[in-house]
């Protein structure tokens, strides 16, 4: 199996990015998927994928082979986790739980944890290659820091201890014997009051046995994305950006060991000028695209020559008219990424 | 008569111009001598890799005692809690070093979300306290706010807090929840170009925002604009003859058709003001830039 991660800033089409190499290596045969990890949905729009379905066969032709498509629900994982983990008599007490609640309708963090748990689940499911398209930000690199994170936090004795020796006090209706025994514990409860604190150390002390499954899965997965012959990172820039983007994730993925192997330049205005052009409004048009396209083409040239050595390859890809959305979109893209040598046949 | 205190965030899709936008009104306010306060999502070092304002001083002298630009670390905000909970240092720096502690910070779902909202929150209020005693210590803040779905969040966890949990966070979630009710104390610039999934995710997100906040926008940015949005009927007409000539007009001709078009959908599923703010095509700075954009950005018609 092989994987490809797209990382990126907001708005530089890395999903479509992510869904036309998915959809290049289909072509050449692999049973493909690709996972957006994107809250926002995106590549139900540019695959024109059915509502409600979180795994779907995307719908192109025999000749393009078997491309899959799965979306990240933060909710749906992290259910399907407790159902798979926790113990049958906890399972309510966890779904139920207001930090569970809390957890559910707040963003911090458990995207991250969540998108390596579903990468886990997808990586046991046969497929030949899986595309990993990031959540749009500089720090979408924390997908693979926080699971390492949360796994310390799980094993730390300390916190089990506390959580512990809370309920075994409020059993005995000692809460305040147990506090004081416990000081400094105590008086973050005065700052951050009783209940938040005692609802955490009780979730967590709950939602235990499923960290640590989750701990070890995570551990496997960041170790397999860290494998330089099973996984790349390609960057997906555009050229405004692609200087100081290429800059952050090479010395990023760097220092964590991940393997670059690509900068994509999307959205790149290269289309073939005209020879001449009549005056009036036209030729205002047709200023203002070539000024934009020359100063493309001054980015594209500054990124090569800084990283033209350090990365095995610079890909430039034209922006189309409208978005990507549809599959005829992204075959004009995956034609870009990967030409197809013996065009398959369409109806 | 107290200066409203009103806190004027862009908000959008993710590398829709957000940033850069902030900054840019930012800037035109600090060289019409206003003060002005940037609040910015991203750590300094990391925008500094995005954007360098660079030579402020020189080029517009006015300008740079007045433009302060921020990012409120959620961290150092607790430090600040902690350090005001227990006056003995020693006391405070254990806590602060207890991994018990640490671990409930980071782990605690939204918590840092909302003490940096709760910073917002003051920061906006004390403008007004201070109104009748001293000059205010700036006229203008601007949340340069993190992309839809991580806003949303943030802006939610304010309510969280007031639904599930009790004791002094729920009290100060219930607190700022009302803040972020009131339209009075915000004004909201969405920004967006006009492509389909960043006005998809604009819409949603002002909807969002309008039923749990009661907030409504008050103009909507259209960033990045073609000349073609403009232009009269009759150069449309001229361009649309040329549109097979070369497949750079076609691809400029075709994109700015469909501006057009999106523009008159998203008047008619939005209606606030729009502001179109065009691509700029030469600039020779950061700075330059900004200064560019912010010419074209008069925002205080609607304040």
């Amino acid at each position: 199996m092989k994987i490809v991660v797209c990382l990126g800033t907001g708005g530089v089409g890395k999903t479509s990015v992510a869904a036309s190499i998915a959809l290049a290596k289909a072509r050449e045969g692999a049973k493909c998927l690709v996972l957006t990890t994107d809250p926002a949905l995106r590549l139900r729009t540019a695959l024109g994928l059915k509502e409600g379905l979180l795994e779907q066969r995307v719908p192109v032709d025999e000749a393009e082979g078997e491309l899959w498509a799965a979306l990240l629900d933060v909710n749906a994982t992290l259910d399907e986790a407790v159902r798979l983990y926790a113990k049958p008599r906890d399972q309510e007490r966890i779904l139920q739980h207001p930090i569970y609640r809390t957890i559910a309708s707040s963003l911090s963090g458990m995207q991250e944890l969540m998108a390596v748990e579903r990468m886990d689940q997808l990586i046991r499911r046969g497929f030949d290659n899986l595309v990993i398209d990031t959540a749009p930000a500089r720090h979408a690199l924390d997908i693979f820091d926080k699971p390492v994170l949360f796994a310390d936090f799980s094993d730390s004795g300390k916190v089990r201890l506390v959580s512990r020796t809370y309920k075994f006090a409020e059993a005995l209706g000692l809460t305040s014997i147990g506090r004081s025994a416990l000081e400094v514990y105590g008086r973050v409860e005065s700052i951050m009051g009783t209940s938040m604190v005692k609802e955490i150390l009780d979730f967590y002390s709950l939602f235990h046995p499923i960290a640590e499954g989750y701990s070890d899965r995570a551990r496997e997965t960041v170790a397999l994305l860290r494998d330089h012959t099973v996984t790349e990172f390609r960057i997906v820039t555009i050229p405004d950006k692609a200087l100081r983007d290429a800059r952050f994730f090479v010395t990023e993925l760097k220092k964590r060991d991940f393997a670059t192997s690509m900068i994509c330049v999307n959205r790149t205005w290269s289309h073939a000028m005209p020879q001449s052009v009549p005056q009036g409004f036209a030729n205002e048009l047709f200023d203002w695209y070539s000024s934009v396209s020359a100063s493309h083409q001054r980015s594209i040239e500054k990124l090569r020559e800084t990283f033209g050595t350090e990365i095995k390859e610079i890909r430039i890809l034209s922006e189309l008219e409208r978005d990507v959305e549809g599959l005829d979109s992204l075959r004009r893209l995956a034609d870009q990424l990967e030409p197809v040598t013996q065009p398959a046949a369409r109806p | 008569m107290t200066a409203s205190a009103r806190l004027i965030v862009f908000c959008g899709k993710g590398g829709v111009g957000k940033t850069t936008l902030s900054l840019a009104a930012g800037l035109r306010h600090a060289i019409d001598g206003r003060k002005v306060l940037v609040v910015s999502s991203h750590p300094l070092a990391e925008l500094a890799l995005a954007v360098s304002l660079e030579g402020l001083s020189a080029r517009f002298p006015s300008a740079a005692p007045n433009l302060f630009v921020v990012y409120i670390d959620p961290r150092d905000l607790i430090t600040e809690l902690v350090n005001k909970h227990f006056p003995v240092p020693m006391m405070a720096q254990r806590i602060l070093n207890s991994s018990i502690f640490k671990n409930l910070i980071e782990i605690a779902p939204g918590l840092k979300e909302f003490f940096f909202l709760e910073k917002l929150q003051e920061l906006a209020e004390r403008r007004n306290s201070d109104s009748s005693t001293a000059v205010p210590d700036y006229d203008y803040l601007i949340w340069d706010a993190p992309a839809s779905g991580h806003f949303l969040g943030t802006l939610r966890s304010a309510k969280a807090f007031e639904a599930y949990l009790t004791g002094p966070l729920a009290t100060a979630g219930a607190h700022l929840h009302r803040f972020l009710s009131n339209r009075r104390n915000i004004q909201l610039f969405p920004v967006t170009p006009l492509e389909e999934m960043a006005i998809a995710e604009t819409l949603e997100t002002v909807e969002a925002v309008a039923k749990d906040f009661q907030i409504s926008c008050s103009a909507l940015l259209i960033n990045c604009a073609s000349p073609m949005c403009s232009a009269t009927e009759s150069d449309i007409a001229q361009v649309e003859c040329m549109r097979d000539s070369s497949p750079a007009m076609h691809f400029a001709v075709d994109r700015g058709l469909i501006e057009r078009e999106r523009r008159a959908e998203l008047a008619a599923s939005l209606p606030v003001p729009q502001v179109l703010i065009p691509r700029i095509t030469h600039w020779s700075s950061d700075l330059d830039l900004l200064a560019k954009i912010g010419g074209q950005m008069d925002l205080s018609q609607f304040s």
